[in-house]
Parts: C-alpha cells; sequence; structure tokens
C-alpha cells in the first residue's frame, strides 16, 4: 500500500542508538525537530502559559499528523518532565511515539561549535542540527568575550545581539558533547567570561539559570514566545557594560 | 551640536532643549523650568507625533521613528547610567521606574557590576498608580504613607485587594497607599534590597512612595530627567 507517511519528529536529543535505527529503516525520511517554532496556530491543548518549547512539540506533532512515521519522544533527565507529559498526552492522542532516555555520559566528545568563530544563531543550529545529521566542519575555535548558557530559545533572533566571539554554555553545549543529561557540564561555565543565563519561561531549567546568573555575576533572562524589545535591550545593555 | 534630547516613555515623554533653540515654542504649556542654560519639558506621549519634530538623541522605543538618525538611539539602561554618572560616582543602585518597568544597575569599586530590566509586570510601575488616582480621584499629594502594605505579585491582583478593601468600608486613601507601600517593598526586593537607592523616575515625586521606600532603605530622588540628561 502506498504511503506518504515521510516525516520522523522528534525533540531534545532521543538516543543515538534509536536515531540510527530509524535512519537505517528510514533513509529518504525528512526529520524534524519538533522543539522548533514553525508558525503553527496553537492548538490549544496545553495551557496558554506554558513553555512554548513544549507547546511547539504538541503544535508540531497535530500539524505533521498525517505524515508522520513516528515520534522520537526524550522523557528522561536529557529533556524534562514536561517532555515526559508531552509523551504521555501524544500517545493517549494515538500518535505512534517511542519514549527515548539518553542519560549515559559514555560517548561525551569534545565541543568543537561552541567554542568556535561562528555566529551564535549559527552555532546553535548547528548544534541541534547535529543531533539527526553529523557535521563535519572545518572551524576555527575563538577566544570567549561572552557567554551564552541555556537551551536554544524558541525566538532565536535573540541571538544576533550577541558578537560571533560569544561560547556556547549549559544544555546546548550538553547536546554539542553527546551528554545532554551531564547536570555537571550543564553547570559549566568560564568564570571570567561575561554570560547571559537564558531560560524558556515555564521551565524547570529557571532554577538553574537564576542560580548560576547570580553565582557568577551573570545577566539572567526569561522569554516566552518572542523577544521583547525591553528584553533585547537588557542584552544589549549588558554586552556593552561588561 | 545637540540641542534637543528626547526620553520617550510609554505614557510621559521627558524632553531636555538647550535654551538657545525654541524647536518647543509652541509647546511651553509643558515646560516644567529652566535652569543652567536647559529648558525642561514633559508631555504626554501620546501628542508627541503630533509635533513632527526630529530630536538630535532619543533614548525609549517610541523615539526610534523621531530621530533625525536612528545611530542617535540610545539604549535606556545605558541613557539611565550616563545620567547617573552625571551626577555621581557613588557606588550603589540606580533605580528608575516607570509608567510601565523598572530598571536598576549596580556599581561597586566604582565599576558596573549588575543590571536587570522588570520590563513587563504592572505591579511595579507608575501607569497603575496613575490609572487608580484618576479612578478614585485622590489627589496624590494627599497620600499618607501606610504603615501596612498588600503582598502584590501581580498588579491585577493589587488592583482587586484595594477594591475588596474599599467593599468593606475603607478609604480608597488608606487602600492606595497600602498598595503603594507594596510597590515600594517590590521596588526594594527587585533592586536586590540595598541599603541606598538612588530613585529616577515619575516616582521621585510620589511622596507617598519616597517615604514607602525609605522604610527599608534611604532614598536619594534623582527626578524625571536622568535618561535625558544622560543623553547630552
Amino acid at each position: 500500500m502506498r504511503t506518504n507517511k515521510n516525516i520522523i519528529g522528534f525533540w531534545g536529543y532521543p538516543h543515538p542508538d534509536l536515531l540510527e535505527k530509524y535512519k537505517q529503516l528510514y533513509p529518504n525520511a525528512q526529520w524534524i525537530d519538533f522543539d522548533i517554532d514553525y508558525g503553527f496556530t496553537d492548538q490549544n491543548i496545553l495551557p496558554e502559559s506554558y513553555c512554548s518549547i513544549i507547546k511547539n512539540i504538541i503544535n508540531c506533532a497535530i500539524n505533521y499528523k498525517e505524515n508522520l512515521i513516528v515520534i522520537l519522544a526524550p522523557i528522561g533527565k536529557d529533556k524534562c518532565d514536561s517532555g515526559w507529559f508531552a509523551y504521555e498526552i501524544l500517545k493517549d492522542m494515538g500518535f505512534n511515539i517511542i519514549p527515548s532516555t539518553f542519560e549515559e555520559k559514555n560517548r561525551k566528545r569534545d565541543v568543537k561549535i561552541s567554542v568556535s568563530d561562528l555566529p551564535l544563531r549559527k552555532k546553535i543550529e548547528l548544534i541541534t542540527k547535529g543531533i539527526y545529521a553529523p557535521q563535519n566542519l572545518e572551524i576555527k575555535t575563538v577566544k570567549a568575550k561572552f557567554g551564552f548558557w541555556g537551551v536554544p530559545p524558541n525566538d532565536l533572533s535573540v541571538l544576533e545581539l550577541f558578537p560571533d566571539e560569544t561560547h556556547v554554555y549549559g544544555w546546548t553545549r550538553c547536546v554539542e558533547a553527546m551528554a545532554p543529561a551531564d547536570i555537571e557540564l550543564e553547570m559549566y561555565i568560564d568564570k571570567d567570561v561575561p554570560t547571559v543565563f537564558y531560560s524558556q519561561s515555564f521551565c524547570s531549567k529557571a532554577q538553574l539559570a537564576k542560580y548560576l546568573a547570580d553565582k557568577h555575576n551573570g545577566l539572567y533572562i526569561d522569554m516566552d514566545d518572542k523577544a521583547t524589545n525591553s528584553t533585547k535591550a537588557k542584552i544589549e545593555a549588558f554586552l556593552r557594560l561588561r | 551640536m545637540i540641542n534637543i534630547v528626547l526620553d520617550a516613555g510609554t505614557t510621559w515623554s521627558k524632553i531636555i532643549e538647550v535654551s538657545s533653540s525654541s524647536l518647543m515654542k509652541d509647546y511651553s504649556k509643558y515646560l516644567i523650568k529652566e535652569e543652567n542654560g536647559r529648558k525642561y519639558y514633559i508631555m504626554p506621549s501620546c501628542k508627541l507625533k503630533e509635533t513632527g519634530f526630529k530630536f538630535d538623541k532619543g533614548t525609549g522605543h517610541m523615539s526610534l521613528s523621531m530621530l533625525k538618525d536612528e545611530k542617535a538611539y540610545e539604549n535606556e539602561v545605558i541613557a539611565l547610567i550616563q545620567g547617573f554618572r552625571q551626577k555621581t560616582a557613588d557606588d550603589g543602585t540606580i533605580l528608575d521606574m516607570g509608567s510601565r518597568d523598572s530598571k536598576r544597575a549596580m556599581f561597586k569599586n566604582g565599576k558596573f557590576k549588575d543590571l536587570d530590566w522588570n520590563s513587563s509586570c504592572s505591579s511595579s510601575t507608575g501607569a497603575t498608580i496613575e490609572m487608580l488616582l484618576k479612578f478614585y480621584n485622590i489627589d496624590v499629594k494627599s497620600l499618607v504613607p501606610a504603615e501596612e502594605k498588600y503582598v502584590i505579585t501581580c498588579g491585577i491582583f493589587g488592583l482587586e485587594k484595594i477594591m475588596d478593601d474599599i467593599s468593606k468600608g475603607s478609604d480608597a486613601k488608606i487602600a492606595v497607599s497600602k498598595f503603594i507601600h507594596g510597590i515600594a517593598h517590590n521596588a526594594w526586593v527587585f533592586a536586590k534590597k540595598p541599603d541606598k537607592i538612588y530613585l529616577s523616575g515619575g516616582f521621585c515625586e510620589n511622596e507617598c512612595f519616597v517615604n514607602s521606600l525609605g522604610r527599608y532603605c534611604e532614598v536619594v530622588p534623582l527626578g524625571r530627567f536622568l535618561l535625558c540628561e544622560g543623553l547630552l
């Protein structure tokens, strides 16, 4: 029977063995990162005031439903409790969805993109793309002038405020290191590098972001959907003053 | 040469014009004072567009379309810090309380240490107070600082507490004073509980607020034109 199902959806960092299995099973599938905001209409399944990333996941799943082969769904410490609940909701709604836990550290590798001279937005886009498509790039390491700590923001445009000499820390760095549940690496920063600690509003990682910002005299920001002018101005001021 | 600068707030715009310039001559009703070769104006921001002026420098997002050159735009926190530094070289905390947001910067050992910008919650800002004073027809000068305060985590919840107390027979002035006390406490916490606050913005003219904040720390009001002065 002919099928038009050609999409594999995922969020977070599914276990590499699971990624490899589905790459081999469906070599021509299109991989789509459900964490990202593609501008779909909110399906009103989650509360209005809730993590935009988790809302993206639900909205993506419903939008792509007819074309989905499977959803690979991290539910462990490599993602968050909200990822686990999102998995349960989508399973209950009848999606073909596979839970994934990627908490081991034995695959850990050095980071290159996080400390490169690429624009910050490009760095983070390459790191997240690298989850399902390895990035073999010639890249140059640069000394950090600033740091960006956190998950990829829902509004990626905020990253364009930073100079190219910005290193990536937090969960995004853990993803590049193939250790998304490595809490020590997630909490690691370079003490002399002025760092912006970012959290998505309504995300439990705000705990870490606020604590680390206070501890290391950085700037804590949280953003909901899109960055407001004031949020952008606050970051600009921090970058100019530090 | 800089003749006229603008701090375009959400509800009120602050303008400083050098005395030799006469661009604002038709808007003398908004003149607040003239001193040291400068004229100081405050006008409703909704009237700003009709002037058609192009300013030499500006801060506040509403000023962006009213500048001679978009490069003459200055970040609000930077303008605040520059204005603060013109007033004093002291260490400490400068806090700007605006219509809808509050900004602070902290200095230690003569160097910038920390900043924050509470950009969206009306629980700590002036527009809520202005609306309350109009709604209950209260002269701000008649307010007496309240011993008690409302714990205000959100402006809307704060309004609910005022209305609840008034419906139980409380005097509106006392209820608004408790609300202002709650805002003052929030401002002190937002500023990281310092011993001394240099205050900027419209709240400098609200004695009830200044005295309520004074329960927690020393307060040095620097007036409403600090950001504008930071542009000169």
